[in-house]
C-alpha cells in the first residue's frame, strides 16, 4: 500500500468513528485524559532529568555513575536493585506457582478459603507485611526478642536490609504470580496430559515434556511482572530497607528530602529503562509466544488431579505452612494495634484506634472519598477504552490501549514526580491540544468547509482569550496568556473573577434564549436547560460557599473530636465537586457544546458556535490552566491513572465473552451505537465493571508511591500518614491505622457486591461465547 | 428494483498483500420485492460479507447498495430498516423472550399497547405463545431460533437478513425450520437475503440462488436454473453430485453436440457457444445415467463397476470405463450388479450438458 492510500485507510477509519459523535467524545476524551496525565507527565519527567530547574542542559546525575566520588554508591543502590528485583521475582513466582498448583491441581481442603487468603496481601496496604515483619521479626520483635532472645548489636544482621526486603516483598507480592499462573493451569486442558500418560509417560516426565512448556509463558510472565513491582515498590524499602537503599528510595530521598527534582528526574529515568523495556517485552513478546491464553474455558471438574499422596500431601503441607505465616503476620498488625507498646509492655490497650482517629480522622476521610470518586471516572473511562479497543478499528488504538497501561505500569514514584514537575505550572502544550481537538469536535461537523471551520475557531478562541485578558484569576492575580493581537485590550479595566464568570453565565443564558428559537422543536427542551444549567454551574463556584462554609463553624458546635474535622471535611467535599478547574470544566463543556450545536437549526448556528467557542476559550484558558499541584484534583488523576489497567483489562476481558453479534443485533434492530451500549453492552459487562471497580478502589487505598508525593496538609493520604507514622516509631499507631485501612477496603468490596448483585441478573456463561 | 448491489467490493487489509484480500469482487445483483435470495457457496467465499456489506456492518470498498431507489452509501445500519438473523442468535442474555422480541419496536418508541400486540402476534405466528417470561437460558434451541427470528420479523423490515441460521440446529428440526421460514417470508410478502453453504436449504427455500465462489458472484438464477443448468463446473460440483468427463466437440447444431468419448460417439445438449473442435466438458448427474439393461441403444458406453456401494434407497456404483476414466452412477430399484461386473451406461442426450471446461 502506498502511504496516500494508507492515510485514505486512516481517514475513512476516522470517518467511520467520527459517524457517531458520542463514541467520537469518548475516544477524544479519554485520549485527552491520556495525554495530559500519563504521556505528558512521563515525558515531562523524563525531560527533566535532562535539565536543571532554571531549563540548562545538564547531564549531572547521569555522569555521577561515572565519576569517582559517587559512582561506587550510585552503582551500588542500582546493582542492590536489581538483586532485590531478581530475588523477589523468582521467589514470589515460586511461591505463587506453588500455591496455584496446589489450589488447581491438589484437591487442597478449604479451598475457598486458601483463596480468599492468599489474595488478602493486594487489599492491604503496601507496606502491612513490612510492618507486621518488624513487629514479628524486627530488634524487639515478638519471635526474635521474646521467644529466641536474640540481642542484636549494631552491624549484626537482623531484619533490616537486602535479604528482609525480599523475604516481605515475596509475601507481598506472590498473591499476583499465584492469580495469573492459577488462571493458566485452569486453562490447561487435563486430556492433553492424560494423552500424554495414555502415550507411556510417566508423571514426572509428563510434567517436564507438556505442563511445564505449556506454563512457560505464563511463568516468565509472572516472573518479569513480580520484577517490575519490585523495582516500583517504595514502602516496603524505606520501613525495612535499613541501610540498603534502591532505586525508588533514592528518588523518594531526592525529592522528599533533597528537593532535589532534576535528580529525582535523572533516577526516575534510571529505573524507567528496565521497567519499561520489560513491560514492552511482556506485551509485545511474551504474549505471543503464550500457548494457552487463546483457547478453551476453565476446565472443572477433578479431572487432572494429582493423584500421588505423597506429591500432593507435600504441596498441600507446604501451601499450609506458607499460609499460616501469612495469616500470622496480619495477626500481628492486628495485635500490634491492641498492644500498648509492642516489645516492652505486651498489655491489652485499644487507645491506639483512639489516637488514631484523633490525629488521622482528616486522612481516614479524605483519603476513602478520594478512593471513591476517582473509583468511577477510572471505571468509566476503563469500559470506554475497552470498548474503543475491542470493538472498533482505527489508527492510533494500539496507543491509547499501551498508554491506558502505561499509567499503571511504570512505578509509581516516577509518575508522582512526572505529575509534580508537569503540573507545578500551567501545561499550556497539552492544554491546547486539547483544546484545539476539542473545539474541532465541537465546530467540525456543524461548521462546513475547511476556511470556515478555521475562521470560526480562531475567532470563537481569540474571542474567548480575550475575554480572559479582562480578569483577574482566581487569586487575584494579573492573567498569564497575554495575547499579543488583543494587547491593546490589556487597557480596560479588568474585573473581579465573580464578576468575569458572571458575564460568561450571562452569555450562556441568553444562548438559552436564543435556543428556544433555532434549535428544532422536539429537542427545544433540552437544549435550553443544558445551557442553563452551564451558566448556573459556573455561578454556583462562588455561591457553593454559602452552603458550605457554615458546615464548619457547624461541625465545631458539636464539640468533640470527630464533628469538627467530619464537617469540615463535608465542605471541602462538596466545594470539590463545583470548584473544579477551569480548564477541565472549559473541556467538559465544549462536550456538551458539541451535542447542543448538533441540534441548532442552520440559522443563528454560526454565532451560537462562535458564542459558545468564547466561553470555552475562556474558561479553558483561564487562569494557569491544569497546574494542579497541591490540589485534590491531582490525587483523583493519579488514582485514577494508577487503576486503568484493571479496569481496562477487566472490561476487554468481559467484552470479549460477549458475541459481537449480540449488540449488531441491536444495531440491525434501529438502535444506533450509544444505545446499544446502553441497553446491551452495559448490563452485560456490570459484573467485569463491579471486579474492575472493586480493584480499582482498593488499588486507591492502599496506593503510595505516586500519591507520597501528592498529599498536601488540606488533603492528607492515609498510606503516607502512615508511613510518617513508622518514622516517628509509632508502630501500634501505624497498625491501628492500617487494620482501619483494611476494613475500609473489605467493607467497599461487601458493598460494591451487594449493589452490583442487585444490579445484574446471571446469565449463562455459553450465551456470551461466539460459535466457532 | 428493489435492492440493487452495484459492482461491490470490499477488500480487507493483509499483511504482505499489495491492496488487501478482496472478500467481495465485483458483486452485481438485483433483487424484487418479496423475493427471497439466498446466497450460496463453500466457507470463505465472500457470502457473509456480502451480507454484512447488505446489513450495513461493513462498509463497501467500492460500489454501492441501493434499497427502494435510495443510495445506502452513507446509511448506518440502524436507519436500513433491515432485520437479521444472526447465525448464533444473538439473542440478548439478560432480557426476556418477551424484551427481546419488543426491543426493536421500542427503540422505535411504539406505544405500549401497539407493542403488545405486536408482539404477541409474531410470536403467535413463530408458536412462542406462553414463552413471554422466561429468559433466553432457559428455552431450547429450536426456542431461541425462533425468538431470533420473532425479533426481526416484528419490526416488519424491508429486507430481512439471514446469516445461516439454522446451522447450529439439529437435522430434523432444521428441515422443519427451512419449511416454517419460507411460510412465513411468503405469507408476509418480506424481500430476504438468506447465507448459506448448505445447498439442500437454497434450493428448497429460494426464489434466487446466487453461488458464489472467490468473492465473485459465479452464478445467478433459480433453484432449477442452478441445479439443471449450471454453467460452470464450480457450480454443477458445489451443488448436487455430477461426473465430468473431458471431450472434444466434434459437431454443434442449435441445441445438441456430437463429441467423441473413448471412441464413442455421444450426442449431448449444448448451448449455441460451443465450437468443433474445441475443448470441453460433459456434465452429467449420477442418477441420470441409465445402468444396465435399462441401458437403450445409442449414446452408451461401456465399464467396468469398481465399487459398489449400499445407502439404502439407491446403490452407488463406481464404473470404470476405458484406462483411466471412473463415472459414478446412482441407481434406485433392484441392484443386480456386482464388482467387476460389465456394464452399459446409457448418458440421455437431453440430460448429458457441456459446460465449459474452464
Amino acid at each position: 500500500m502506498t502511504p496516500a492510500d494508507s492515510l485514505l485507510r486512516r481517514y475513512r477509519e476516522f470517518r467511520l468513528i467520527a459517524r457517531d459523535p458520542v463514541l467520537l467524545g469518548g475516544l477524544l476524551v479519554t485520549s485527552a485524559f491520556m495525554l495530559a496525565f500519563v504521556v505528558w507527565p512521563l515525558a515531562r519527567v523524563i525531560w527533566q532529568g535532562f535539565f536543571t530547574l532554571e531549563g540548562q542542559p545538564s547531564l549531572i546525575f547521569f555522569q555521577r555513575y561515572f565519576d569517582a566520588q559517587y559512582g561506587r554508591q550510585y552503582w551500588q543502590i542500582f546493582w542492590w536493585t536489581i538483586e532485590m528485583g531478581v530475588l523477589t521475582a523468582i521467589g514470589s513466582t515460586a511461591l505463587g506457582f506453588l500455591f496455584a498448583y496446589t489450589v488447581v491441581r491438589c484437591n487442597i481442603p478449604f479451598k475457598p478459603l486458601v483463596h480468599a487468603l492468599t489474595l488478602l496481601p493486594t487489599i492491604s496496604p503496601p507496606f502491612a507485611i513490612a510492618l507486621a515483619t518488624i513487629l514479628l521479626f524486627g530488634r524487639s520483635g515478638f519471635i526474635t526478642k521474646e521467644i529466641l532472645h536474640i540481642e542484636f548489636k549494631a552491624g549484626v544482621n537482623d531484619i533490616y536490609g537486602l535479604d528482609g526486603l525480599v523475604f516481605v516483598q515475596i509475601i507481598t507480592f506472590f498473591s499476583v504470580a499465584y492469580l495469573i499462573l492459577r488462571s493458566l493451569l485452569e486453562r490447561i486442558d487435563p486430556s492433553m496430559e492424560e494423552a500424554a500418560l495414555s502415550l507411556g509417560a510417566s508423571k514426572w516426565h509428563i510434567f517436564r515434556t507438556v505442563t511445564l512448556p505449556l506454563l512457560t509463558p505464563g511463568i516468565a510472565a509472572s516472573f518479569l511482572l513480580m520484577f517490575v513491582e519490585s523495582l516500583a515498590d517504595l514502602g516496603n524499602p524505606i520501613f525495612i530497607g535499613g541501610n540498603v537503599t534502591v532505586l525508588s528510595t533514592q528518588i523518594w530521598i531526592a525529592v522528599n528530602g533533597e528537593y532535589d527534582q532534576q535528580k529525582g528526574a535523572a533516577l526516575s529515568l534510571v529505573l524507567l529503562l528496565p521497567t519499561l523495556t520489560i513491560f514492552i517485552l511482556q506485551r509485545y513478546w511474551i504474549s505471543r509466544k503464550s500457548y494457552i491464553a487463546v483457547t478453551g474455558k476453565p476446565t472443572g471438574g477433578g479431572a487432572g488431579f494429582v493423584k500421588e499422596p505423597l506429591i500432593r500431601w507435600t504441596f498441600i503441607t507446604l501451601t499450609f505452612l506458607v499460609l499460616l505465616l501469612v495469616v500470622a503476620l496480619y495477626a500481628t498488625i492486628f495485635l500490634g494495634s491492641i498492644t500498648k507498646l509492642w516489645g516492652i509492655d505486651y498489655t491489652l490497650d485499644f487507645s491506639h484506634y483512639g489516637a488514631a482517629i484523633d490525629r488521622g480522622l482528616k486522612a481516614i476521610l479524605d483519603t476513602t472519598f478520594l478512593s471513591a470518586v476517582a473509583t468511577p471516572i477510572a471505571g468509566l473511562a476503563g469500559m470506554v477504552i475497552a470498548f474503543l479497543v475491542v470493538r472498533k478499528r482505527f489508527s492510533g488504538k494500539e496507543v491509547l490501549d499501551f498508554s491506558s497501561n502505561l499509567g499503571g505500569a511504570v512505578p509509581g514514584t516516577i509518575l508522582g514526580i512526572g505529575y509534580i514537575v508537569a503540573f507545578i505550572k500551567a501545561p499550556l502544550v497539552v492544554v491546547a491540544a486539547i483544546y484545539v481537538a476539542l473545539a474541532y469536535y465541537m465546530v467540525g461537523p456543524t461548521i462546513r468547509g475547511r476556511w470556515r471551520t478555521a475562521s470560526v475557531l480562531v475567532a470563537g478562541t481569540l474571542a474567548g482569550a480575550g475575554l480572559n485578558l479582562l480578569a483577574l484569576d482566581e487569586k487575584g492575580r494579573e492573567p498569564l496568556v497575554v495575547n499579543p493581537v488583543l494587547a491593546a485590550l490589556g487597557a480596560l479595566p479588568t474585573l473581579s473573577i465573580e464578576n468575569w464568570l458572571a458575564a460568561l453565565a450571562s452569555v450562556l443564558v441568553v444562548l438559552a434564549l436564543l435556543s428556544l428559537r433555532f434549535v428544532e422543536v422536539q429537542e427545544r427542551k433540552v437544549v435550553a436547560v443544558l445551557l442553563v444549567v452551564m451558566a448556573a454551574y459556573l455561578l454556583s463556584r462562588q455561591f457553593i460557599s454559602v452552603l458550605t462554609d457554615p458546615l464548619i463553624p457547624f461541625g465545631r458546635t458539636l464539640g468533640g473530636n470527630i464533628g469538627p474535622k467530619l464537617f469540615a471535611s463535608l465542605s471541602a467535599w462538596i466545594n470539590l465537586f463545583f470548584q473544579p478547574p477551569f480548564a477541565l470544566i472549559g473541556f467538559t463543556y465544549s462536550v456538551i457544546s458539541a451535542f447542543v450545536l448538533a441540534k441548532w437549526s442552520a440559522r443563528g448556528r454560526l454565532a451560537a458556535t462562535v458564542l459558545l467557542l468564547a466561553v470555552n476559550a475562556a474558561l479553558t484558558f483561564q487562569g494557569e490552566p491544569l497546574a494542579l499541584v497541591g490540589s485534590p484534583y491531582i490525587i483523583l488523576a493519579a488514582y485514577a491513572v494508577r487503576s486503568l489497567p484493571a479496569s481496562v483489562r477487566a472490561g476487554i476481558a468481559a467484552l470479549q465473552q460477549i458475541d459481537p453479534a449480540i449488540e449488531e443485533a441491536s444495531t440491525s434492530l434501529g438502535a444506533d451505537a450509544q444505545l446499544t451500549f446502553r441497553r446491551i453492552t452495559i448490563p452485560l459487562i456490570v459484573p467485569a465493571f463491579v471486579a474492575g471497580m472493586i480493584f480499582s478502589f482498593a488499588r486507591h487505598m492502599t496506593s503510595l508511591s505516586a500519591i507520597i508525593f501528592l498529599s498536601s496538609p488540606k488533603w492528607q493520604i492515609l498510606t503516607s500518614l502512615i508511613l510518617s507514622e513508622v518514622e516517628q516509631g509509632g508502630t501500634s499507631l501505624a497498625a491501628a491505622y492500617s487494620m482501619m485501612l483494611i476494613a475500609i477496603v473489605l467493607a467497599a468490596i461487601g458493598l460494591l457486591y451487594l449493589w452490583a448483585g442487585h444490579a445484574f441478573r446471571s446469565a449463562p456463561a455459553e450465551l456470551y461465547v461466539p460459535n466457532p | 428494483m428493489y435492492l440493487t448491489l452495484e459492482h461491490l467490493k470490499k477488500t480487507f487489509p493483509a499483511r504482505g498483500q499489495d491492496g488487501g484480500v478482496a472478500a467481495v469482487d465485483d458483486v452485481s445483483m438485483q433483487i424484487e420485492q418479496g423475493q427471497f435470495v439466498t446466497l450460496l457457496g463453500p466457507s470463505g467465499c465472500g457470502k457473509t460479507t456480502t451480507l454484512r456489506l447488505i446489513a450495513g456492518f461493513e462498509f463497501p470498498s467500492s460500489g454501492h447498495i441501493s434499497l427502494d431507489g435510495k443510495l445506502l452509501d452513507d446509511v448506518p445500519p440502524n436507519r436500513r430498516d433491515m432485520a437479521m438473523v444472526f447465525q448464533s442468535y444473538a439473542i440478548f442474555p439478560h432480557l426476556s423472550v418477551f424484551e427481546n422480541i419488543a426491543y426493536g419496536l421500542k427503540i422505535k418508541k411504539l406505544p405500549p399497547l401497539e407493542i403488545r400486540r405486536r408482539v404477541d402476534e409474531v410470536m403467535r405466528l413463530t408458536a412462542l405463545s406462553g414463552l413471554e417470561n422466561r429468559q433466553p437460558n432457559h428455552i431450547s434451541g429450536g426456542q431461541q431460533q425462533r425468538v431470533a427470528l420473532a425479533r426481526a420479523l416484528v419490526v416488519e423490515p424491508k429486507v430481512l437478513l439471514f446469516d445461516e441460521p439454522l446451522s447450529n440446529l439439529d437435522a430434523k428440526l432444521r428441515e422443519e425450520m427451512r419449511y416454517e421460514i419460507r411460510d412465513l417470508q411468503r405469507r408476509l410478502g418480506i424481500t430476504a437475503i438468506y447465507v448459506t453453504h448448505d445447498q439442500q436449504e437454497a434450493l428448497v427455500m429460494s426464489d434466487l440462488i446466487a453461488v458464489m465462489n472467490k468473492g465473485q458472484l459465479i452464478q445467478l438464477g433459480s433453484p432449477e436454473e442452478v441445479y439443471e443448468r449450471p454453467q460452470s463446473k464450480f457450480v454443477a460440483e458445489f451443488i448436487g453430485l455430477s461426473d465430468f468427463i473431458n471431450v472434444r466437440v466434434e459437431s454443434t447444431d442449435a441445441h445438441f453436440a456430437t463429441v467423441w468419448v473413448e471412441q464413442t460417439r455421444l450426442m449431448v445438449t449444448a448451448g449455441p457457444a460451443f465450437k468443433a473442435g474445441e475443448m470441453a466438458l460433459l456434465f452429467i448427474r449420477p442418477d441420470e445415467i441409465v445402468i444396465g439393461d435399462d441401458a437403450r441403444d445409442g449414446n452408451v458406453l461401456t465399464g467396468v463397476i469398481s465399487k459398489a456401494t449400499y445407502l439404502g434407497d439407491k446403490m452407488d456404483y463406481q464404473v470404470r470405463v476405458g484406462a483411466n476414466m471412473e463415472l459414478r452412477v446412482q441407481a434406485k430399484g433392484d441392484h443386480p450388479h456386482r464388482v467387476n461386473d460389465t456394464v452399459r451406461l446409457h448418458l440421455p442426450p437431453e440430460r448429458a450438458r457441456l459446460i465449459a471446461s474452464n
